[in-house]
């Protein structure tokens, strides 16, 4: 073969045909997020308040309120549960609570006394809840739990923080626009993490115990599981259609991955897949496999290890649920509820107990249904 | 490389915010950005993302580009460059995903087939880098070791191998 039989034979050798269309998606938004910089805040509370209105409408249109906690079953009406209190007074189990409300987070007590730690648009517990993680669009800073600022970084267009590590030594993920950065716990040492694909939006997920690996999905659907320490990709997974969330078990074997159609469980082993649609929240038990799931107006806990065995269904109701969260000792469930504007501590284990609080939304900051960031040690 | 007066008016329109433009010069540069990075990876899916982690690193760098100067190179540096990274990665590194993905990998070379394909994959990833930039791409030698950021001698040499272990592989399946 000479020299331009092969430069013809390597433009028409046949190749596995690639997606062309969503590689141009994927581009087509992060050039947007380019030229969404600069857009006027104006527009910005326009769509808020737009989705504000679409939630309430899709509360009015939703069947009336079905608990299936035995006998709580009459407990729960349309408006949420029936008998709540009418402000968070306590937790039930030991533990502090973060909150991301659109004033800011804040961090609830076990006694429910509150406070707010600043205008910061996203949050998450350092991993023994000394600090926290927040965001500004083009910062991330670290607070401690009174607010003050111990560092901050700027880096365009923070998202998804998160914190991991042992008392001596921690380091934050986060997303910069696409682009994967791990930084050290005292804000040294960013960088963008191995030269990775781009990164979905999609927080990454550190794997709990000793060593660094990290979690994330990339824009094309796959799993990426890196050893950040060296840099190093220990696996991928085949790609997935719009992965959403992503979740390691409290002992680092089970990596739990939402997409808009499919609950993942990855094992080592072959990936173990179940049909879901609209999944918005997940969260593993503290101890064991359990995963609790919200979809829609539901909250479901499957074992992992048995994806395909049904759910318990713990709790459903009108609307649509928020965010779910177990405390520390695993003995609880906390639910957030934003149709009734209520959240909800459900008892796992022995006999099963229901806490509801109301008027969440006026006891966080008052302009929206606040999500829920963790139920810290 | 470039397409003259059409390409630049796309790098002016994107640069001014035009997605049409971008559009534009995606469609026009994304087969050649894709095979290159396949006919160094062999990898379809990391093909897919090396091509498109260029596109993103050219959005992200698009107001410092020099409209001046043709796309093409720009973007092919960033492709090839990262193509061979990854290969490197994936030789020290082999990725172990379970039986799922290990059957996905065998489909992805069962569709590669053997013969030119067959012969490039056995070439060191930087030896594959040079063939695609001067035969597929059509670079000089010149211009491929200012893209590699190597001695033009170095350029020569991995050329003038690669092709002789191309020609004896070829030649060996006869």
């Amino acid at each position: 073969m000479n020299e331009r039989d092969l430069g013809r034979a390597l433009r028409e050798v046949e190749l596995p045909r690639p997606d062309r269309e969503r590689a141009l998606a994927v581009v087509r938004a992060a050039f947007a997020d380019r030229e969404r910089v600069s857009w006027p805040r104006r527009h910005v509370r326009s769509l808020a308040l737009t989705a504000a209105a679409a939630a309430v409408v899709a509360g009015a249109l939703s069947p009336p309120g079905l608990a299936v906690l035995g006998s709580l079953r009459d407990a729960v009406g349309r408006e949420g549960v029936k008998r709540a209190s009418p402000a968070l007074v306590a937790l039930p189990a030991s533990g502090r609570l973060l909150v991301q409300s659109p004033s800011g987070p804040w961090v609830v007590q076990a006694d429910g006394s509150r406070r707010l730690l600043g205008a910061y648009g996203d949050s998450a517990w350092s991993p023994n809840g000394l600090f926290v993680a927040a965001t500004r669009p083009n910062q991330l800073v670290a607070l401690d739990p009174h607010g003050r600022v111990r560092w901050a970084l700027a880096r365009p267009q923070v998202r998804f923080p998160r914190w991991a590590g042992s008392r001596t030594n921690t380091q934050i993920a986060y997303l910069t626009g696409s682009r994967l950065h791990v930084v050290a716990g005292d804000g040294t040492h960013d960088v963008d993490l191995c030269g990775d694909p781009a990164a979905a939006r999609v927080a990454p997920a550190w794997r709990p115990g000793p060593g660094w690996t990290l979690a994330y999905t990339t824009t094309r659907g796959r799993v990426y599981v890196l050893d950040a320490g060296r840099c190093s990709l220990l696996w991928r997974s085949a790609p997935f259609s719009e992965p959403r969330l992503l979740e390691w078990s409290a002992d680092g074997r089970r990596l739990a991955l939402v997409t808009a159609d499919r609950l993942v469980v990855f094992t080592g082993k072959r990936p173990a897949v179940r049909n879901l649609r609209g999944a918005t929240s997940i969260a593993f038990a503290p101890r064991g496999h359990q995963l609790a799931v919200v979809q829609g107006g539901r909250l479901l806990v499957f074992d992992s290890d048995r994806l395909t065995a049904p759910p318990r269904r713990i709790f459903s109701g009108a609307g649509r649920f928020g965010d779910v969260a177990w405390s520390p000792d695993g003995r609880w469930l906390l639910l957030s509820w934003p149709t009734a504007d209520q959240l909800l501590f459900i008892r796992s284990t022995g006999v099963r107990r229901l806490l509801a609080y109301s008027n969440v939304t006026e006891q966080f900051g008052g302009r929206a249904f606040p999500r829920l960031r963790g139920w810290c040690c | 490389m470039g397409t003259g007066g059409p390409e630049r008016a796309w790098v002016r329109g994107a640069q001014g915010g035009d997605a049409s433009s971008l559009e534009a010069l995606f469609r026009h540069h994304w087969p050649a950005a894709y095979r290159a990075a396949y006919l160094v990876v062999h990898d379809a899916g990391a093909a897919e993302d090396i091509a498109q982690e260029a596109f993103l690193a050219a959005v992200r760098n698009l107001d410092r580009f020099d409209r001046r100067r043709p796309f093409g190179p720009w973007l092919h540096r960033i492709v090839v460059n990262r193509a061979i990274d990854w290969a490197r990665m994936r030789a020290l590194r082999p990725e172990s995903g379970g039986d799922a993905l290990a059957g996905v990998a065998a489909a992805e070379r069962a569709d590669a087939g053997e013969g030119l394909l067959a012969a490039i994959r056995s070439l060191p990833p930087d030896h594959r880098a040079v063939i695609v930039l001067r035969y597929l791409l059509g670079y000089t030698p010149g211009e491929i070791a200012r893209l590699l950021d190597l001695p033009r001698g170095t350029v020569n040499s991995r050329l003038r191998r690669a092709l002789d272990a191309l020609g004896e592989k070829l030649e060996d399946e006869r």
